[in-house]
């Protein structure tokens, strides 16, 4: 159980965290991670995936973390140029602790408008893990890991922040 | 026939030399005598030995239209078997992968086993006579691989594998024998990319050197990769292309790489050193020293197989306006210290969320869009006719943008078209 402050905290975090990506704030994103910071997505609903062993969508350390932001902000990343819009439902939050750090599982469903061939609007769900960490009095992501519901069929460009 | 009902397409007028005619990429019945006379009478890349190693281990895939499961016998041989109840049609069975010991459709619980055999139907007294042995599973009638690579054909006539591969055999050897013992390992799980693009975008695309500098724009101008000579000074670029025949096109970047492993990212040293010993003890220093140089082959085997360096990738058509990209890193047994470096570049480079694939299919996707415009049908593919030359090995050859690889694939796709 998280005090009833760290709980409003992670909740507010998640919620910004969304934010940022949905309205392609990139450096703002980015400065939300911690230096040794894992992003992953992987290719399958599977709970016993290896990311070492099988291959995902994302498997991003924090220097790919960074090259993928990096790519978005030259304005030539054309499967994001122009960014597609979009607006992600978080909820379901379930906050705990574990080793020091804050964990929150949360469900989400993304409307994304994919502007940049057939205008199609493209719906993503999923289930999110944020494991959260206090640096320099302020929260930050060390890990976040989304499953799709569909992670295994053909997707559509996943090149935004999801 | 699929084009019993409409007029006859006239190939040779929409496939021509240097141009070819927007309704190849839109035109829904093109598109069924493509999946007649591409996918089933030609030969298909199915899947690898390796991803089904023991008896009943199975894969599900598509040639063309049609579903097919991937089979390890008991006998050890591989069987690829359509994948839909001899009863009432039904998909058997829905699973990507597996082990199975039969196969029982749902609808009526007739079972199969993993040789397409038909065990037994539930309440036979509803027969007066039922032959068990007439009602086994339809399979694809040619199967042949080449060092792991399973290929099917849904004729029973035809070119031999062999004849189809050609001189294309070399270019997956050139990948295979990078692994100390000579076999590659698809064991990492496949991901699916989703192109609104007809299928034929994607070999070409695969095989087109000269959208680097600009579609992926963004990746030169962030990260330094293997790629970075084929951007700037016309010139100054060594890479090649070259025409396999039948429909084989490969981008050879290696004439252009400095040093050994470019293709790798650029490793040296303690990373490296027991797999460059094993190659050495079995090829010697000079052969291992140029497998090292040249790395993995880039080569779209006609028409879905796609070995794109160090990730194999498959074609998978849906529809005249939709396919699929799938793919998975190409693992070298007898190297597990470069795997894990593999799974990672695989990621990085194909895929939806990759930092290169995502490019390539949206403006596939906007190519899609604008072959619908019908005041100008035509498309252009005359570039490099200029500076093409033949090798001595009888294939052309030319500057890494030249058109030479897409000439020849619809070179022969017309011939596969207009084919008796």
């Amino acid at each position: 159980m998280l005090s009833d402050a760290d709980h409003r905290a992670v909740v507010e975090f998640i919620y910004r965290e969304a934010r940022l990506a949905d309205e392609a704030r990139y450096a703002e994103w980015l400065a939300l991670w911690t230096d040794d910071g894992v992003y992953w997505v992987p290719a399958t609903t599977d709970p016993r995936a290896d990311p070492d062993r099988h291959l995902s969508h994302i498997y991003d350390n924090r220097g790919r973390i960074e090259t993928r932001v990096k790519l978005l902000m030259t304005g030539h990343r054309y499967s994001q140029e122009p960014a597609s819009l979009m607006r992600r439902l978080v909820s379901n939050i379930e906050t705990s602790s574990d080793d020091g750090e804050l964990v929150a599982e949360s469900n989400f469903a993304l409307a994304e408008l994919a502007i940049q061939a057939r205008r199609e609007l493209h719906w993503w769900a999923g289930r999110t893990t944020h494991r959260l960490r206090r640096v320099g009095g302020e929260l930050k992501m060390c890990r976040k890991k989304v499953v799709l519901v569909n992670a295994a069929e053909p997707l559509p460009n996943l090149s935004f922040l999801i | 026939m699929s084009l019993a009902s409409g007029p006859t397409i006239d190939y040779k007028t929409l496939v021509q030399d240097d141009r070819i005619h927007a309704s190849l990429y839109t035109d829904p019945r093109i598109f069924d005598d493509e999946m007649e006379r591409i996918f089933r009478r030609g030969w298909v890349f199915v899947g690898h030995d390796s991803e089904i190693p023991g008896a009943g281990d199975f894969v599900t895939r598509r040639i063309g239209a049609e579903p097919v499961i991937m089979v390890r016998g008991a006998d050890g041989g591989v069987a690829v078997l359509v994948n839909r109840c001899m009863h009432r049609g039904t998909m058997l069975c829905l699973a990507d992968r597996g082990r199975a010991r039969t196969f029982t459709c749902p609808y009526h619980g007739w079972t199969y086993d993993i040789s397409g055999a038909l065990l037994g139907v539930p309440y036979p007294g509803g027969y007066a006579s039922f032959d068990k042995s007439t009602h086994g599973l339809a399979a694809a009638p040619r199967v042949a691989s080449y060092r792991g690579f399973v290929f099917a054909s849904l004729s029973p006539v035809g070119i031999s594998l062999a004849e189809h591969l050609g001189l294309a055999t070399q270019l997956i050897d050139r990948s295979c024998d990078l692994s100390p013992v000579g076999e590659i390992e698809l064991s990492a799980g496949w991901v699916k990319h989703r192109c609104a693009a007809n299928w034929k975008a994607l070999p070409e695309n695969d095989s087109d050197g000269y959208h680097l500098g600009f579609v992926h724009r963004a990746l030169f101008m962030t990260v330094r990769t293997q790629y970075q000579r084929v951007v700037g000074d016309e010139q100054a670029i060594r890479a090649v292309v070259r025409d396999w025949g039948n429909g084989h096109m490969e981008i050879d970047w290696s004439p252009g790489y400095q040093g050994p492993f470019e293709w790798l990212g650029g490793v040296s040293g303690a990373a490296v050193a027991d797999f460059v010993a094993a190659l050495e003890r079995r090829d010697g220093p000079e052969l291992a020293r140029r497998r090292v140089l040249e790395g993995p082959a880039h080569v779209l085997i006609f028409p879905n197989l796609f070995l794109g360096e160090t990730n194999i990738a498959i074609v998978e058509p849906l529809s005249v306006e939709e396919c699929v990209h799938w793919h998975t890193p190409m693992f070298l047994k007898g190297a597990a210290e470069l795997n894990g470096r593999l799974l990672r570049m695989a990621e990085a480079g194909m895929g939806p969320a990759s930092f290169l694939m995502p490019e390539d299919l949206m403006v596939a996707a906007r190519n899609q869009l604008g072959l619908h415009a019908r005041t100008a049908p035509w498309l252009e593919l005359g570039r490099g006719l200029n500076r093409e030359r033949v090798d001595a090995d009888g294939r052309t050859v030319s500057h890494v943008t030249d058109e030479t690889t897409n000439r020849a694939l619809w070179r022969h796709y017309r011939a596969v078209m207009t084919e008796a």
